[in-house]
Parts: C-alpha cells; sequence; structure tokens
C-alpha cells in the first residue's frame, strides 16, 4: 500500500520501530519484522537510515550525506527526499511531530 | 575525505 506524503526539508521524521538492520560490506541490510520483508538500503541509504535514528528534520539529513559524501546540495536534496518517501511508502519510516 | 557518492535506492530483497 502506498500512502502519499507531501515531504519538505522541514518535514520530521524517524525511524518505525520493528525493524532488525545490520551493516554487510559497507550496505545497510534490513529486516522488517512486521512484514517479514527484507531490504537492502545501500551505503547512502544507510547513512540516511542511521540519520533518522531519533527524529531529525530533512534538512539535517541532507547536511549530514553532504558531509558524508562528494554530493551537491540540489543532487542531495532531491536524492533523499525521494529516498525517505519510499522509506514511508514501505512503513520504515514516520512523519515525527515537530519537536 | 568524503566518500564517493551513488543516489540511495531502497532495494527489497526476495528473501521472506
Amino acid at each position: 500500500m502506498s500512502t502519499t506524503n507531501i515531504l519538505s526539508l522541514d518535514t520530521v521524521l524517524t525511524q518505525q520501530p520493528g525493524n532488525i538492520a545490520s551493516d554487510m560490506d559497507g550496505e545497510k541490510v534490513m529486516l522488517n519484522v512486521k512484514n517479514g520483508k527484507y531490504y537492502n538500503l545501500g551505503e547512502v541509504g544507510g547513512e540516511i537510515w542511521t540519520a533518522i535514528a531519533t527524529p531529525a528534520p530533512v534538512r539535517s539529513v541532507v547536511a549530514a550525506i553532504m558531509q558524508l559524501f562528494e554530493v551537491p546540495a540540489e543532487l542531495a536534496e532531491r536524492d533523499v527526499l525521494s529516498f525517505l518517501q519510499h522509506l514511508l511508502d514501505e512503513d520504515l519510516a514516520a512523519i515525527a511531530d515537530q519537536p | 575525505m568524503k566518500k564517493e557518492y551513488s543516489t540511495p535506492a531502497l532495494e527489497v530483497l526476495d528473501i521472506k
């Protein structure tokens, strides 16, 4: 089931509980206990996942990625927003209350 | 030293 959320740089997201994540060869692999699916988040996706371990606004996730990787701001923003939307669609992340 | 960037993708693995 897909949900439609309008994400902005100010949206605060956090991980949904019930996932077991593990680092495998530099990439983050995760089991969702609720739906029994395994996911490969990759290296950049793994860092995005780590960045929302506690509720964080999208702009701080983008900043974290730009600190770790050689990437222009515009591309980082677009990719992080897209990836977070996928996490929401799979019910792996949730929009948190504003801090 | 920053790491090389690649567009993140959420891959669903075919393991049930």
